[in-house]
């Protein structure tokens, strides 16, 4: 990937402190986020990915939340431990934010259009008159018919798939640089979210967007990423291009969730899982987080943490250490799954 | 939202006949009647008395012809007063119990939702344990005990400063009502208080909030554009019910200040088996705290569009 870093995170790491002990939520996180291009945060519920992006905005209630280690940077200028006031002049304006379920995102006693006229006078400075036809146009451009009449509607006048469209209207308002969108379509129907899926793709390529996409669907990833991240309890297992992730798998997990995921032939009519269940992030295991599930643990899985091997690709196990003893025979594995 | 109105209106006739009868019906269970305790009269002027005022007839009759006055909006002559029509006493008293009763609202609502924000605000820090603490002895301790504490407390500020500040008790300027109206709206406030701390607390968890935040709006707009206008919901809904209890709960403190408001007849009345009065009272009560109730459920669907498309519905 040849194109400028927009967004930099090295090092993140987050805890929570909860009555039974804290919670290492994300641990040792980094991920760079190339300008116009999309990087998509796989992985299971709980496994950090959202802690990881609503970090970046502050948007984790500290405390009990706290930033541990890290630094994330937004064309080179830190966002982590900034002031709330200092804050605000990126969320909203250089980051926009969506989240998952739009109906209980936005705020119910307010017209669309208002909240989102909100963030262009707040940030741009626009007189009321001036915000409305902004909002006129956003919601043209988000494809919402007769945006005169929708934008004085609430929330609850509106359907599931409109209200995400206006809740990227919302996000794009003050032409952010990166676009986070935390599972964006999880709550919208198969037909909605291929619907959602093409106008973030088309705003993208007409506004140069870079996205953040939080995922736990794999096909959505197939479609909309450049780059991939998988995380696995707080940590980013395997990191690379969406060829690399989908055709080069390095890390067991990944292996896993791909052969989770259901397919379109008939005849495989079981679907396959990942035994276990993601490990107690009270206490991380000693060794790497995914060994009481691996089908190819060794020995020193369980004693020693492996780091990120690999410099474009990334996987963060043994089996990548030159000297692992079943590499062979693993990338012969990865090859009959492939088939 | 018009068809809404007069069906609340109907509904609300609907019930003020319902008190009527039920009061009616209570009233004439209690043995004796209002001229049962008059003192210095024989048997034949007790028996002209109790024509004169309809008593003989039967119950039922009297209940038609009661009702039939009540229509026309007559609630008749008071027993234990020379010459003094019910609707008089009303006229003459219930701007005051309502001036009264207003006032402490205004109080009430204010200190509630300013109060109940702050705690929300400091959560688990002193404040919020100082005003929580005040919130439970204010719900807890009845109003006439605050009553004469203010009355004590009034005294001594007067003496300490030389000048008379406050009045004691009594009626009629702005000053006289500030704190008979402080005292009768303490307890609802202080349970304003404690419902606006805890939704104010769930308001500020919700997704909507959040991206309120995401949206890069400054703390100070979040808490008067987004929380406060959705925290404030459920405070209105109880208001109806606050209306009943601060303008017939007033009779103490207008004792205590010796204000000549309405709650005075209300409670002498039932004392004095006094048929129009209690009837008149508690009527003109009933139906206006379902006026109030209709009316806060009027301006419930100003504040939360939901509500209003569900009600044209």
């Amino acid at each position: 990937m040849s194109s400028e870093i927009i967004l930099e995170v090295t090092n993140l790491a987050v805890e929570f402190a909860t009555y039974g002990g804290s919670v290492q939520a994300v641990r040792d996180v980094s991920f760079n986020l190339h300008k116009g291009t999309t990087l998509a945060i796989v992985g299971e519920s709980g496994c950090g990915k959202s802690v990881t992006v609503q970090t970046l905005l502050g948007l984790i209630p500290m405390p009990p939340g706290r930033i541990t280690a890290g630094s994330a940077r937004l064309r080179g200028a830190e966002l982590l431990g900034l002031s709330a006031d200092r804050l605000n002049h990126y969320r909203g304006k250089r980051i926009g934010m969506i989240f998952q379920d739009a109906m209980s995102a936005m705020n119910p006693t307010m017209t669309i259009g208002d909240q989102i006229a909100e963030t262009l006078i707040v940030h741009m400075g626009m007189s009321a008159a001036a915000a409305r036809q902004e909002v006129i146009t956003l919601l043209t451009q988000v494809q919402i018919p007769e945006p005169e009449r929708r934008l004085r509607q609430y929330p609850f006048e509106f359907s599931g798939g409109m209200l995400q469209r206006a809740m990227i209207a919302l996000s794009i308002a003050c032409q952010p640089e990166v676009l986070i969108a935390d599972e964006p379509t999880t709550a919208l129907d198969v037909t909605i979210q291929a619907q959602i899926l093409q106008l973030l793709e088309s705003l993208q390529q007409s506004r140069g967007l870079s996205i953040i996409l939080i995922t736990h669907d794999l096909g959505v990833v197939a479609r909309m990423a450049h780059e991939v991240a998988v995380m696995y309890a707080g940590q980013i297992v395997e990191q690379g291009s969406v060829d690399d992730i989908f055709y080069r798998s390095a890390h067991p997990y990944t292996v896993g969730l791909k052969a989770a995921m259901p397919g379109r032939s008939a005849h495989k009519s079981v679907l396959q899982e990942i035994p276990g269940s993601p490990p107690d992030l009270f206490a991380p295991p000693a060794g790497c987080g995914f060994n009481a599930r691996c089908p190819h643990v060794m020995q020193l899985c369980t004693s020693q943490a492996p780091p990120l091997f690999g410099t474009s690709h990334q996987a963060r196990c043994w089996l990548q250490h030159a000297a692992a003893p079943a590499q062979a025979l693993y990338q012969q594995l990865i090859a009959s799954v492939r088939s | 939202m018009l068809n809404y109105i007069l069906k609340r209106l109907g509904m609300g006739v609907l019930t003020v006949w319902f008190i009527a009868t039920a009061t009616f019906a209570a009233m004439h269970l209690v043995p004796g009647n209002p001229l049962a305790n008059e003192k210095a009269t024989n048997a034949v002027i007790r028996a002209n008395l109790e024509r004169q005022y309809g008593l003989d007839q039967p119950v039922l009759t009297q209940y038609v012809i009661y009702m039939g006055n009540m229509l026309k909006g007559d609630f008749g002559i008071a027993f234990s007063e020379e010459n003094r029509s019910v609707n008089d006493i009303i006229r003459e008293t219930f701007p005051v119990s309502a001036t009264l009763g207003l006032l402490s609202l205004l109080f009430a609502t204010a200190g509630g939702v300013m109060w109940g924000a702050l705690t929300a605000i400091y959560r688990n820090r002193w404040p919020d344990y100082l005003i929580m603490f005040l919130v439970i002895l204010g719900i807890s301790v009845p109003s006439f005990v605050f009553a004469g504490l203010s009355q004590f407390a009034i005294l001594h500020l007067n003496k300490w400063t030389g000048v008379s500040l406050l009045p004691v008790a009594g009626w009629g300027s702005f000053r006289a009502m500030l704190v008979p109206a402080l005292v009768l709206g303490l307890s609802t406030m202080a349970y304003l208080t404690r419902l606006m701390r805890s939704t104010m607390l769930d308001v500020a968890n919700t997704d909507y909030i959040r991206t309120a935040h995401a949206k890069g709006l400054s703390t100070t707009r979040i808490f008067l554009h987004h929380q406060l206008r959705n925290a404030i919901l459920p405070v209105i809904t109880v208001l109806g019910p606050s209306i009943a209890i601060i303008t017939t709960g007033g009779f103490v403190v207008e004792s205590v200040f010796a204000i000549p408001g309405l709650g005075r007849y209300f409670v002498q009345s039932v004392a004095q088996l006094d048929y129009t009065v209690i009837m008149g009272t508690t009527v003109f009560f009933g139906a206006f705290l379902v006026l109030m109730v209709i009316a806060v459920d009027i301006l419930y669907g100003f504040i939360d569009p939901r509500i209003r498309v569900e009600a044209s519905r």
